[in-house]
């Protein structure tokens, strides 16, 4: 009987690991280090099948030591028994994996440590979040710093306010500190953890050895590790494990998995429990994020539901754009939709390069055009144009708030805009323009890029606006605590502040102007504690800014070629403007928490762009001649859901100035603006605060903020109401006299339909459509009010405002 | 597809489009019949509730967080550091007082529902002000759709008039509609009704377009729109439709766009409400809720008084001081009241401390609302603030109960579940509750 059992079990385990072949095994963490006896290693053992799709394995496969006389193994954990070295080996489904194991010490004891072991139970357990005793005023009349940003004063409050209730040496496990936590008396946020936990241990012995605060070189957190770094579930209710380890700064490290806060992005698809079990659910993405100390990783999570059918695509890539992007697709098993067709790419890039529509010979043109290559050519053509850097110009413009008021004059900010323009049109790389935006001295007439000091002359928003302007990062938040979904702490906040607290300004000889210059003197202060920060770079190291003008440091850090930020942020928001959401969205929002759907292609885009000597004009162009790029917007079953992997095209609102301009192109009339002759495009405005009631109703940026926020797209109401009666569409039908202009060249009124479609929707009329419209002007004494009707109604069409 | 368009409004645009291109007084009979019954179905949205005491919503939002102190829920006996200098005034609630600016609301007290224990965790402009619009704490994962999208939403649109109004403008992105398709996005004015010669742009045809000539227009358009939109399928596309079909409706309506002239209202009314920033806009809202729209969210001032918090509550106060009153009054006076919820909020109150700079800093923790009206309890405070207006002391309110309680006023499920994108089921509210206590 029990044999029978026994063999049918073998049967379904062969039958099984014959169903899921394993292609490959890992085991994590890797060089495991296991210093004193503080020290164990939890491991997981992950098995990777061919199609990618990961499994927990960590208790199916056997896991051995070399030398077992160097650790025990006990529930996937390492303890250290001896000094030594050894390997550690795990076997599943016919593969191996191994990892080194350094075991010293193993007999000395540790002592005690606040930053190193309490504090960590503090975040862990959520006594020091904002809605607990991190609250600015404690919570019930405890107070702990927020997330920990002040040990020192946390180490204070604990210790020296409430005399004996808070901390009862005399009787340590009488103490609030242990009895509220274990939940032996009432507390608010109820009981926290057992008291029989590790947690409540670490408390105790902390208190019995006197509660002592920590010497002054205690070794820091460096970094942390999460494992495994991608998960692939195929199936709801999948589980991994997932394990943290931190590095301090005297090279140990630490298994921390039982000490870090874990959380998911997105539950709705992966949830992860407080020790760090991740459960798949529905299909989709998620980010698993492990917070220890002030770090912050994550590790991407893909579910997918079990039993999907898929085969991956056969057409071969354009350029690594399409290898990166159809990698991420196959993983998600998601069908890229098909290439679109010569008309909507004509539309789609001619509006996405130059900001206008094709004309009438440029639509015949390309499309008589045989050549394999046209789209190329096309690209080429279109790059060339002023019309390209206009664009571009803009779109610095918004982001470096330039805009006329009190502060700034007008003619310095025109002078300002103008200057931004010829860079752009001049090819001048990027990174130079940054360089001399960050570094410029002089004045704001004689140098306009001195005027980026002008707009904003606080200190901290200063260096806010570069952090999230030229790096992509908002530090905002570590302004007044840790950053509590970043890597940010108020030391990095204020020790970047630093290169710009040296600034001098003063009025020129001309009131309107403002001499920008370095007054070599100048500091920021740390609010807690009050000491001077030094400069040092944002995630980088101190700068030495010995006898230097900061900002040139600074310059010269961020536009180095190995900078980290700078080119994937540009390249990102390069990226976003022709796909309408960036690899990382909102594109000024780059944290660890908010991670790239495709951080490979983000990484690579920045690499080209610095490789291209940070011309982004040829990084345009890789992205334009991409498959990606050129993907039809209709959907496929399995890419409908797709948000974030470029599966699909995307409809896109054309822009409020860009809208603007093609309407004032297909009608042939000329708009006026303040400082720009008549005839101008939109595009041009070089001054924020110069504006109307078309481009603010459309979501003009008004430059107020460096937020790519401010630009909007969606759809309201006032837009409708315009479109339909403004004096935009009406007035710019009748002054530009096309339709009698056309009548008078002796066209009939169905050719005029056909350029009027061709100009305003690059495409011609279908026969349904046709039959439509020739039925209006049938019998019509005065075509020219029937066919101004039809004009008018193909600028009103959701076609001719979106982007497609 | 940007969002997903979740059709929750059983008042779907198709039959008024059909309505509009059929556009003859027989058809009008049958729609506004259609109407009618929809809207008695919409009644029935919470069957487990009484039917809806509010109809509309007026929502005067206060940005930079209004103090609790100088409003409110001043504490004379507290030491001067806390209470600040201003003096108190008598309400009309015996042993009430409010901060002495706010005397003219004092002498109406009978009708508010004044919460003084109204607490939140969002110390930052941008995180408070999401709790006050959305009821939600701000996710990185998701967007939450305002009060004003959700009632849209839900309730759809009255007397072919938006659903939703912003007054003059949208005040933050918050006030949009997250995760809902943009259909369910407000209405700007545009221009500020205090201005002279105020005037809602584009409401009404252009010279020289009758409603023939409108109608051929609209069948080009519709020819053309009408193959697009068998190809291409976007959220925004759709919403830009919705927009279309509400403008259509304005446009065919005359009465709908009279709710916007500022000028029809009697002179003796326009000075009772002070011909100011503060008086014009909450006129405009009280035109617009009296029309039949939703949802109107006001916007008034600069609260963010971290210093000389003397000076400038005298320089803000006293015009919405007069002109709020004047609109409780008048609401009263014409029995709108007791259809219409009226809130006076901010995104949190400020520091019990003055600082410095002789002002007050951010405070979640404990602040102020008022209310008034659409069934809410009337004349009562409504929890407390402990001695130094730093903690709440009793009834402690927050953003989740105080939005499900408004819902459920104007007839919305607000356990009901929305498709937010991934097919991810979102709560209208979560984890709150109908506070029976702010229910007269």
């Amino acid at each position: 009987m029990s044999q029978s059992i026994l063999a049918s079990f073998l049967f379904l385990a062969v039958a099984a690991s014959a169903h899921a072949a394993t292609a490959r095994l890992d085991i994590y963490p890797n060089d495991v280090q296991l210093r004193t006896n503080f020290a164990r290693q939890r491991m997981v053992v992950v098995a990777t099948r061919p199609d990618g799709v990961t499994e927990d394995v960590t208790a199916k496969a056997k896991i051995s030591l070399a030398d077992g006389r160097i650790a025990r193994i006990e529930n996937s954990t390492v303890y250290p028994t001896a000094d030594g070295q050894t390997k550690l080996q795990a076997q599943y489904d016919g593969q191996t994996a191994m990892t080194n194991m350094d075991v010293q010490n193993f007999a000395a004891a540790r002592p005690i440590g606040f930053r190193t072991d309490v504090m960590p139970v503090f975040m862990r357990a959520g006594c020091n979040t904002g809605a607990c005793h991190g609250s600015a005023r404690g919570k019930d009349g405890f107070r702990l710093s927020l997330f920990g940003f002040d040990p020192e004063g946390d180490h204070f409050r604990l210790t020296r306010e409430l005399g004996y209730r808070r901390i009862n040496l005399a009787q340590p496990e009488e103490s609030l500190l242990v009895q509220k936590s274990i939940g032996a008396v009432p507390h608010t946020g109820g009981k926290r953890f057992d008291a029989t936990s590790e947690y409540a241990k670490t408390l105790l012995d902390w208190l019995q050895a006197g509660a002592p605060n920590d010497a002054s070189n205690v070794p820091t957190v460096e970094s942390v590790d999460i494992f495994p770094r991608e998960l692939l579930l195929e199936g709801a209710g999948v589980k991994q494990q997932m394990i943290a380890r931190a590095h301090y700064s005297d090279g140990s490290q630490r298994d921390v998995t039982n000490l870090a806060v874990f959380y998911s992005n997105n539950d709705n698809s992966a949830a992860v429990s407080p020790d760090g079990v991740v459960t798949a659910a529905n299909r989709g993405e998620a980010f698993i994020l492990a917070r220890f100390n002030t770090k912050t990783v994550g590790s991407q999570a893909l579910v997918l539901p079990a039993g999907l059918n898929y085969a991956p695509p056969t057409v071969p890539p354009a350029n690594y754009i399409d290898e990166l992007v159809n990698a991420k697709l196959q993983k998600l098993r998601i069908l890229p939709s098909d290439i679109c067709s010569d008309s909507v790419f004509l539309r789609r890039a001619t509006i996405d390069i130059t900001g206008v529509l094709p004309s009438d010979e440029e639509y015949r043109g390309f499309l008589d055009d045989k050549a394999a290559d046209k789209r190329a050519k096309l690209v080429d053509r279109l790059l060339s144009q002023k019309a390209f850097a206009e664009i571009w110009a803009m779109k610095w413009a918004e982001l470096l708030k330039v805009k006329s008021n009190l502060q700034a004059s007008y003619k310095s900010i025109y002078l300002y805009a103008n200057w931004l323009t010829e860079q752009i049109a001049n090819n001048v790389p990027l990174n130079q323009i940054v360089r001399q935006l960050l570094a410029s001295r002089g004045g704001t007439f004689s140098t306009p890029p001195t005027n980026f000091y002008q707009v904003e002359n606080d200190t901290l928003k200063t260096s806010e606006n570069v952090a999230q302007v030229f790096m992509g990062v908002r530090v905002q938040c570590a302004q007044c605590h840790n950053h509590p979904f970043d890597r940010w702490t108020m030391d990095d906040y204020y020790s970047f502040a630093a290169f710009f607290s040296q600034i001098g300004r003063k009025e020129g000889e001309d009131y309107r102007e403002t001499i920008v210059f370095n007054s070599g003197g100048g500091e920021v202060n740390h609010p807690i504690g009050g000491r001077a920060m030094p400069p040092k770079f944002l995630g980088g190291a101190m700068a030495d800014c010995n006898g230097k003008d900061r900002r040139q440091v600074l310059a010269d850090w961020l536009t180095a070629p190995d900078n980290p930020f700078f080119a994937p942020s540009v390249a990102n928001r390069v990226w976003a403007h022709f796909f309408g959401v960036g690899i990382v969205e909102p594109v000024d929002d780059i944290r660890v928490s908010n991670p790239a759907s495709n951080p490979e292609l983000l990484q690579r885009l920045g690499r080209k762009l610095v490789e291209y000597n940070y011309d982004f004009k040829r990084l345009v162009r890789d992205i334009c001649l991409s498959q990606t790029y050129q993907r039809v917007t209709q959907t496929t079953a399995s890419n409908e859901a797709d948000q974030r992997n470029f599966a699909h095209g995307r409809v896109r609102r054309i822009q409020a100035e860009m809208l603007r301009d093609c309407v004032s192109e297909v009608t042939e009339t000329k708009d006026k603006f303040r400082g720009l002759p008549l005839g101008a495009r939109a595009v041009q405005i070089a001054d924020g605060s110069t504006s109307d009631y078309f481009l603010e109703t459309f979501g003009r940026s008004p430059r107020e903020t460096v937020c790519a926020c401010d630009v909007r797209s969606e759809p309201t109401l006032s837009q409708a109401l315009h479109l339909l009666n403004g004096d935009t569409v009406q007035a710019k039908i009748r002054d530009g006299h096309l339709v009698p202009r056309l009548l008078a060249e002796k066209k009939s009124p169905e050719e005029i339909v056909k350029i009027l479609y061709v100009r305003t929707l690059s495409r011609d009329p279908d026969a349904a459509e046709l039959a439509a419209l020739k039925k209006m002007l049938e019998g019509q004494p005065k075509p020219v009010e029937a066919l101004e009707d039809i004009f008018w109604g193909l600028l009103n069409s959701r076609e001719f405002c979106f982007n497609h | 597809m940007e969002r997903c368009v979740c059709h929750g409004n059983p008042l779907s645009k198709p039959s008024r489009r059909e309505f509009l291109t059929v556009g003859a007084a027989g058809a009008m009979g049958f729609v506004l019949g259609d109407l009618l019954r929809l809207e008695s179905l919409q009644a029935a949205t919470n069957p487990a509730g009484p039917a809806p005491k509010a109809k509309s919503l007026l929502h005067i939002y206060l940005p930079g967080g209004m103090a609790h102190q100088e409003s409110f829920d001043p504490k004379p006996y507290a030491p001067l550091e806390y209470r600040g200098s201003f003096g108190t005034v008598k309400t009309k609630l015996p042993g009430e007082v409010f901060c002495e600016v706010w005397h003219e609301t004092a002498a109406i007290a009978d009708k508010l529902c004044i919460v003084r224990s109204m607490s939140h965790g969002e110390a930052a402009h941008e995180r408070g002000t999401h709790n006050m619009f959305t009821g939600y704490r701000p996710s990185p994962a998701l967007q939450f759709p305002s009060l004003g999208s959700i009632v849209s939403h839900e309730l759809g649109s009255r007397a072919d008039l938006p659903a939703y109004v912003c007054v003059p403008n949208m005040p933050n992105p918050y006030a949009g509609t997250g995760y809902l398709s943009s259909s369910y996005g407000p209405f700007s004015l545009g221009s500020d009704p205090a201005n002279g010669g105020f005037k809602v742009r584009d409401l009404a045809l252009p010279g020289g377009v009758d409603a023939n000539r409108f109608t051929r227009r609209r069948t080009a358009l519709d020819a053309v729109n009408s193959h697009f939109e068998s190809i291409e399928k976007a959220d925004s596309i759709a919403a830009m439709d919705t927009f279309y079909q509400q403008a259509y409706s304005l446009i065919s309506s005359q009465k709908a766009r009279e709710a916007f002239n500022l000028n029809a209202e009697p002179a003796a009314i326009r000075d009772e409400y002070g011909r100011n920033e503060a008086g014009s806009r909450l006129l405009m809202a009280r035109r617009l809720v009296a029309a039949g729209v939703r949802v109107v969210s006001v916007t008034y001032g600069g609260w963010d008084f971290h210093k000389q918090i003397v000076q400038e509550t005298k320089k803000t106060v006293p015009s919405l001081d007069k002109a709020f009153s004047a609109l409780i009054r008048d609401l009263d006076r014409t029995g709108l009241l007791d259809s219409t919820i009226v809130m006076l909020s901010s995104e949190f109150g400020r520091t019990p401390k003055i600082n410095a700079d002789a002002g007050r800093d951010h405070w979640p923790r404990v602040f102020s609302i008022a209310l008034a009206g659409g069934g809410i309890a009337r004349g009562k405070i409504v929890g407390s603030s402990n001695a130094t207006a730093a903690e709440p002391d009793s009834e402690e309110l927050g953003p989740a109960d105080l939005f499900a309680t408004l819902y459920s006023q104007m007839g919305i499920d607000y356990t009901k579940r929305l498709m937010s994108p991934g097919n991810r089921p979102i709560d209208i509210v979560r984890e709150g509750k109908v506070r029976p206590i702010l229910l007269g």
